[in-house]
């Protein structure tokens, strides 16, 4: 070879190279700083979505931007220019957060982004529950879920199919309701710790709505909580905290009172002006007092509570037996402070009372839900200004152009574990797990997660592996809120109907599909088919949206809903949920809380709250474990929150390594001494605890919720999770498990208490 | 106690040369033992700034522990001599002529191992060189308004002037070794003399430089402290705001250099076999002075807790009973103790104020000071203004290491110097010894 | 007002008023729900450091929600204070910092400028109100948390100094955009990722020189009060005292 053929060689050579290698792969060559059509590198634009992390169903703007990310795309891999989500910011006119969003809110976006998201299809290749699993491809797993569902007798009884999810009011849930109906199987079953069962019970037998209340707190003179903490964790947090900062300082000269019910200080507590704590268990008669002292002064007459009075049994008398003197034996409070705080809410009104949390949680809770709202009735604090409202709710069945007669209700989790998962029972044949940690909520006593290591299938739809997916046997994992069509139907949090709605703010990152798609696609390729009008999640939404009239423009609804990121205003006949005429219930009466465990062996109250993470499910979003928790300013970790008194005697000191038996379990904490909780009571933080969530979460702090008695509410079935009691004692020194970030606990005064450190 | 007879001048020369001149295996493994820590110190810096502050037990909000109160310290220490020594040449006090230029070594050596730690405390220790006025083609220059940059020229003034103050009289003692060697040694000590012959001529020039120098760096070293104390008292922290600590801290820095040389002296005198010339009258005068500058401490000390107790400002009462009885309280009685009761009970009662009792109250002025400038920073900076931002301070092994192992790098620096130059100044000891018999 | 530091050319040809920012906190609204934490890390690529890390004093809280508690059991009450830089105009941070770091823009913001830190931590001791934090390892994201990373704001080294800027980005952003439009900024046109998302409308943001902006009247409110005022930092953030009943 001479030199001239050499170097056209080399050049020949190294241009094919180039060519091939580079331009053949245009994501990873040099044009993929050519954006693709919808980026505008270095330009933000904003997009609607839908947060999903609570029920409120608040509306996101996404500031979306170009990134650098070493993804998968059509087939290849390599560092690739997309778009992606940066900064999650409230909807600006969405009516439940107008461009607000709570701390889960915004840390919602890391969700997405998560190191330990389940990128592809899994197949378990090792036991039940060791968490091995291999990857598998759409093809495969898709295969292999019609093959699940095709085994499944549709006409079983009982259900051979069975789902387990979040409560989802919206289109998704729907869908799979009537999915579920049409296989012959059972659910969706609600995993929802803090849901509030009782309190939608008490609503629908008190006013016909089965649905939690919107409280105009912005309009009110005067509010009393019972319990609920409405500024944390309960109902619709955006919204309720919105109304709170207008109640306090939105309207000229006139500053809305608040007095706060409870037995350990919530962050919601935290901000009464007036702080009552009473026995646990026995808000329901305090709210008969109060309605007592009502009735009494004549101001109000008891028939203008109608229907929720009627509930309440002795209510038309006047409850003659509930005086200040009577309740204040049962409740510890001196019966001249009852007298004063029921004179307030006369005076304030418009007042209002609202109920959540501990109180619904004892055996008890319903009576004290329809004591609370017989005295709201009284007050006229229903649908008026200042008080309550019910938010018109959509019928989502309607409106998808399904007849919501075909759903079976779903029982809740503590009856199916009853009836199907406990030793001797008929268990199904096949379950879904959707995005939810029933194994990490459950009490111990169900052995949820024994129950269904013996199921003979699981599959998981999650975007993590957890206490509950892990024991699956084959994931198919949905894409992200971001990255998916995704809608909610707020149950409360504004006084027009609204369905908050949007597209797919982003593309999804990892190899996932959307659930609605895959059990659409699964329906059509079952031996029996199933169909159904729509062939995609997209298009069910655009049918369903379609029967709306546009809200603000005359234009077309569906593409207005899309740009705005959902529809609220009046809704048609056609597709409202009437108010349900049933009748009347019998009048129900107040009886004393019930607590499993002996005072003798356990003399302790025990109540685990949901804290930032609710009941877990967010703990593994670091921004959330590195916020400080509001109260005790604790990150990454659990406590045990004891008053000085109990801890005293106890010979407990701040930060002490404490053990917490009931009769159904031991959890070690730290000891974190607080003067906002009574003596008899201690409390911990649900959330943390877990065993294998992600790597944020796992083995990190304790699981309150492993130690709780399996009491329900009889009426409800809804775990009534405050009503355990223990024993506790020091084990030994600070050991650093409790991470503070502050220092000092008073602003003036001598604490110096050594830092946990 | 005093020998019968002063040592005459080749006794002094011989006695004086005896350490340069020969070298045992004891040097070696003094040697040895002194640099085995500073080894450790090195890689414990280099492990910080590799992997980041991170490694210290600093944290939100102490942001400042080991390192600055090393760096106090030090500086502090460095008073002992160049001050002390020119103030005695100043009074022409004639007992000082075996002490000075221990004296001023130790200042030469404890202020390049003080000004290390301001570099070692630096998040980002390459862009140290920022500090530094240079000319940059961004036209940017540091903030002559912070007390960090007038450290920065205190320090580097100071340095220069001691390092001279040490080295002009070193030059009649290198021809005195020059004259008494032979080969690489001979023409090393022959350049360091510079040409030194001894002629009137050159002793006059030498004297007038030492007259210059001598009242030049004393208001050096009042200002270079008073500057150390500028950057506590320049901030806006509970306790630190105090208008008496400039000339508390000056205080401090001699109270701590006075016995940083007294016991620099008692081990030469052990090691070096000096007997003959640091005499019991030494320790006796240093000891005195010791004591005269601890009272004078404890006032400053009690002058300090007086005015704040009085002032009764929240956050300065909250930092001072962390101190007098809250967590603070065992090392800060153990200061006291140290730097107040320990000097009062050995220096003050004649019959304790014998070498060893010097070197033990030495000693404990010398831990006593430390954790003064411990106890100025941590409890402070721990306990600011809002309750809610109040933490403490732990320091890690690396914070240790490096701190402890200034303390090898001093030792090490000082066998190396005694190597290398007569430590006892010879041509002084012979001037006085000639002026003793001539006033006998 | 204090008049500007340098007076060049170019400022006298500007004839605009230059904004002077500031932030009101209604602690009679604020319900310690700390959103605005959270918002700031996800708006200012703060990082988290995790458990062990926080355990050592490294957590990074541009903006912290203060609790106090007041009495004792049973008649006991509590008080939250969210606290972040308060951009004082005589800010003790400044004068300490050698390299000029930390530093006055001339609309009245303490500026830290990360490239310039050389991290002798001193502005954090400085600053009364412990709003400074300091980066003791490199700011680390697991993949692909990175992706969410906020491409207007620099990403911290270690050995550096950190704290809230207000949103510098934001007011640069803002202002840049008025400027190009032709337009005058109007209230509200700028703020920042705590107010936001504030869902009590607790935080309120704004220019301090135009006297009908929302935080220019709540900064004069007969509640508004000054954290830590006797100091003489002049801060621009005002607090307006939680009423009671
Ligand atoms: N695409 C593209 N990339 C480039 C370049 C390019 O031309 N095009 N140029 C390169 C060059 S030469 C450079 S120098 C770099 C510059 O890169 P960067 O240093 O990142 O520069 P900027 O984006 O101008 O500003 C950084 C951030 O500082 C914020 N900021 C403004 N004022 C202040 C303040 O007072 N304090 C604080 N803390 N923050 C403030 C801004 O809001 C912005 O978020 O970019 C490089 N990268
Ligand atoms: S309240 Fe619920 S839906 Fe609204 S932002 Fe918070 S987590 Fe999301
Ligand atoms: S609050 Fe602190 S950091 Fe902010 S300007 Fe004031 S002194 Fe500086
Ligand atoms: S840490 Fe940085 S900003 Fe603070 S004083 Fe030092 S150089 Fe300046
Ligand atoms: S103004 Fe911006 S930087 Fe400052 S605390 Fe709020 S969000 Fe954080
Ligand atoms: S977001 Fe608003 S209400 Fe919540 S803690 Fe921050 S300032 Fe207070």
């Amino acid at each position: 070879m001479d030199r001239r053929s050499f170097i056209s060689l080399t050049l020949v050579s190294g241009t094919t190279a180039a060519l091939t290698g580079g331009c053949a792969v245009p994501q990873t060559s040099l044009i993929r700083f050519v954006p693709a059509e919808d980026i505008q590198p270095g330009q933000a634009s904003w997009r609607p979505g839908v947060c999903t992390l609570c029920p409120a169903g608040c509306g996101l703007t996404v500031r979306v931007m170009d990134a650098d990310a070493d993804v998968v795309r059509d087939g290849i891999t390599g560092v690739q220019r997309i778009l992606a989500a940066k900064k999650l910011e409230g909807g600006v006119d969405h009516p439940v957060n107008r461009g607000r969003l709570c701390a889960r809110g915004q840390a919602g976006v890391q969700a997405t982004y998560h190191p330990d998201r389940i990128t592809q299809p899994l197949k378990r290749s090792g036991d039940r529950g060791t968490g091995q699993y291999v990857a598998i491809s759409w093809d495969e797993a898709m295969a292999t879920f019609v093959r699940h569902l095709d085994a499944i007798d549709r006409r079983a009884h009982p259900p051979a199919l069975a789902w387990f999810g979040r409560p989802d009011r919206g289109h998704r849930g729907t869908f799979i309701a009537h999915l579920l109906s049409r296989l012959g199987g059972v659910g969706p079953i609600g995993v929802d710790l803090f849901g509030d069962a009782v309190l939608r019970r008490a609503n629908a037998m008190s006013f016909g709505r089965s649905q939690l209340p919107t409280v105009d707190l912005a309009a009110a003179r005067h509010v009393l909580s019972l319990g609920a903490d409405f500024l944390g964790a309960w109902n619709s947090p955006v919204a309720q905290s919105r109304g709170y900062g207008a109640m306090r300082t939105g309207r000229r000269g006139v500053r809305g009172a608040f007095v706060q019910v409870e037995a350990r200080m919530t962050q919601t507590g935290a901000n009464a002006d007036e702080w009552v704590p009473v026995h646990p268990g026995t808000e329901g008669a305090l709210a008969l007092g109060l309605a007592h002292v009502v009735l009494q002064t004549g101001a109000f007459a008891a028939d203008t509570a109608g229907r929720a009075g009627e509930c309440v049994a002795g209510w038309a008398d006047g409850l003659p037996d509930w005086t200040p003197e009577a309740v204040a034996a049962i409740t510890g409070l001196a019966p001249g402070r009852i007298d004063r705080l029921a004179r307030a809410l006369i005076d304030g009104v418009p007042s209002v009372v609202l109920i959540g949390g501990p109180p619904l949680a004892h055996s008890n809770g319903l009576h004290a839900a329809l004591a609370v709202n017989a005295l709201n009735a009284l007050l006229g604090a229903i649908e008026q200004p200042g008080g309550i409202y019910f938010t018109p709710q959509a019928d989502v069945s309607a409106m998808s152009g399904l007849d919501a007669g075909d759903v079976a209700v779903a029982p809740a989790m503590s009856q199916f574990v009853a009836e199907r998962l406990s030793a001797g029972s008929r268990p199904p044949a096949l379950l879904v797990v959707d995005d939810s940690n029933p194994v990490f909520t459950a009490p111990p006593a169900w052995r949820l997660r024994e129950a269904l290591l013996r199921l003979p299938t699981i599959v998981s739809v999650g975007s993590f592996l957890d206490e509950t997916s892990s024991l699956a046997d084959l994931i198919l994992p949905d894409h992200s809120y971001l990255e998916s069509w995704v809608d909610a139907v707020p149950e409360s949090g504004a006084r027009t109907a609204v369905i908050s709605l949007a597209p797919p703010v982003v593309r999804p990152l990892h190899d996932t599909r959307s659930t609605v798609d895959l059990l659409l696609e699964a329906s059509a390729n079952l031996a029996a088919p199933i169909s159904w009008p729509w062939a995609t999640h997209e298009a069910l939404l655009a049918a369903a949206l379609g029967t709306l009239p546009p809200s603000v423009t005359a234009g077309d609804t569906w593409t207005e809903v899309q740009e705005r990121g959902g529809w609220w205003g009046e809704l048609p006949a056609a597709v409202a949920q009437a108010a349900a005429a049933t009748a009347t219930p019998a009048p129900t009466a107040f009886t004393a809380p019930t607590f499993e465990g002996t005072p003798g062996e356990y003399p302790l109250h025990f109540l685990p709250y949901a804290s930032t993470f609710l009941d877990g499910g967010l703990a593994h979003l670091p921004w959330l474990q590195e916020m400080p928790d509001p109260l005790t300013s604790a990150m990454w970790s659990s406590w045990l929150e004891i008053n000085p008194a109990t801890a005293a005697a106890l010979g407990i000191a701040d930060g002490d390594v404490i053990r917490v038996t009931s009769a159904h379990g031991v959890i070690e904490a730290a000891a974190l001494l607080s003067p906002g909780i009574a003596p008899s009571i201690v409390a911990m933080p649900a959330g943390q605890g877990h065993t294998a969530f992600t790597r944020y979460a796992s083995h990190r702090g304790a699981n309150p919720l492993g130690i709780l008695a399996p009491v329900t509410d009889p009426a409800t079935g809804a775990l009534a999770w405050a009503a355990t009691r223990v024993r506790v004692e020091r084990i030994g020194d600070p050991d650093g498990r409790l991470i503070l970030f502050a220092g000092g606990t008073r602003e003036h005064g001598d604490d110096d208490r050594p830092p946990h450190r | 106690m005093t020998p019968a007879r002063p040592p005459s001048h080749e006794q002094m020369t011989a006695d004086l040369l005896r350490p340069l001149l020969r070298t045992t295996w004891r040097f070696f493994l003094l040697a040895a033992v002194c640099t085995a820590p500073v080894l450790a110190g090195l890689v414990a810096w280099a492990t910080q700034a590799y992997y980041g502050f991170g490694v210290t037990g600093l944290g939100w909000p102490v942001y400042w522990g080991f390192y600055i109160t090393s760096f106090v310290f030090w500086i502090g220490i460095s008073h002992a001599g160049t001050l002390i020594s020119a103030i005695l040449r100043l009074v022409d006090a004639g007992w000082r002529r075996p002490v000075t230029r221990c004296a001023e070594a130790i200042t030469a050596f404890s202020l390049i191992i003080g000004a290390m730690f301001p570099l070692i405390h630096l998040g980002r220790p390459w862009l140290a060189f920022w500090l530094a006025p240079y000319p940059s083609e961004r036209m940017l220059w540091p903030n002559f308004r912070s007390p960090l940059v007038w450290d920065f020229f205190a320090i580097n003034t100071y340095l220069t002037g001691s390092l001279l103050f040490l080295a002009l009289p070193m030059i009649p003692d290198f021809a005195t070794v020059r004259d008494n060697s032979t080969g690489v040694r001979r023409r090393i000590y022959g350049v360091l003399a510079l040409g030194w012959r001894g002629s009137s001529a050159q002793w006059h020039r030498l004297e007038t430089a030492m007259a210059i120098m001598a009242i030049a760096i004393v208001p050096v070293a009042v200002s270079v402290h008073t500057i150390v104390s500028f950057d506590f008292s320049m901030a806006p922290v509970p306790m630190w705001q105090s208008t008496i600590f400039g000339p508390y801290f000056v205080a401090g820095a001699i109270f701590s250099g006075i016995a940083g040389l007294i016991i620099a002296m008692a081990l030469l005198r052990r090691f070096l076999h000096l007997e003959a010339y640091l005499l019991p009258l030494h320790f006796d005068n240093l000891g005195r002075l010791l004591l005269v500058m601890s009272l004078l401490w404890a006032y400053f000390v009690f002058n300090e807790r007086l005015v704040t107790y009085y002032g009764n400002e929240p956050s300065d009462m909250a930092v001072f009973w962390r101190t007098q009885r809250l967590s603070f309280a065992p090392l800060y009685w153990t200061m006291v103790t140290c730097n107040f009761l320990v000097p009062l009970v050995l220096l003050g009662v004649r019959r304790f104020r014998t070498i060893s009792g010097c070197v033990t109250a030495s000693v404990a002025v010398v831990v006593g000071m430390w954790l003064e400038r411990f106890l100025i920073i941590v409890p402070s900076l721990g306990h600011k203004f809002l309750p809610y931002s109040h933490g403490s301070y732990r320091p890690t092994p690396i914070e240790i290491v490096i701190a402890f192992s200034t303390f090898a790098a001093m030792a090490l620096l000082y066998v190396l110097f005694t190597k290398l130059v007569p430590i006892i100044s010879i041509w002084e000891m012979k001037a006085g010894a000639t002026a003793d018999t001539v006033r006998s | 007002m204090t008049p500007p530091l340098v007076t060049t050319s170019v400022q006298e040809e500007d004839t605009t008023e230059m904004p002077k920012w500031g932030m009101a906190v209604d602690l009679d609204a604020c319900t310690g729900c700390g959103a605005c934490v959270t918002a700031c890390h996800a708006e200012n690529n703060i990082s988290t450091v995790g458990a062990e890390q926080a355990a050592r004093g490294r957590a990074k809280h541009w903006i912290r929600v203060e609790r106090y508690w007041e009495g004792s059991f049973p008649d006991v009450r509590l008080r939250f204070q969210p606290v972040m830089c308060q951009q004082c105009d005589s800010a003790p941070c400044e004068p300490v910092c050698p390299t000029y770091a930390s530093h006055h823009t001339e609309d009245g913001l303490n500026a830290q400028v990360y490239n310039r830190c050389i991290g002798t931590r001193y502005c954090a001791n400085a600053c009364p109100y412990n709003t400074r934090f300091f980066d003791f390892f490199n700011p680390a994201w697991d993949k692909p948390l990175h992706l969410q990373l906020n491409p207007d704001v620099s990403l911290r080294e270690v050995g550096v100094m950190e704290k809230c800027t207000f949103c510098v980005q934001r007011i640069r952003a803002g202002t840049i955009a008025a400027k190009a439009d032709a337009r005058e900024l109007k209230d509200g046109d700028i703020t920042t990722a705590c107010v936001q998302t504030c869902p009590a409308h607790a935080l309120v943001f704004g220019d301090l020189s135009d006297p009908d902006s929302r935080v220019s009247q709540m900064a004069r409110a007969a509640r508004g009060t000054a954290l830590l005022g006797d100091l003489g930092t002049q801060p621009n953030v005002t607090y307006l005292q939680r009423q009671t009943p």
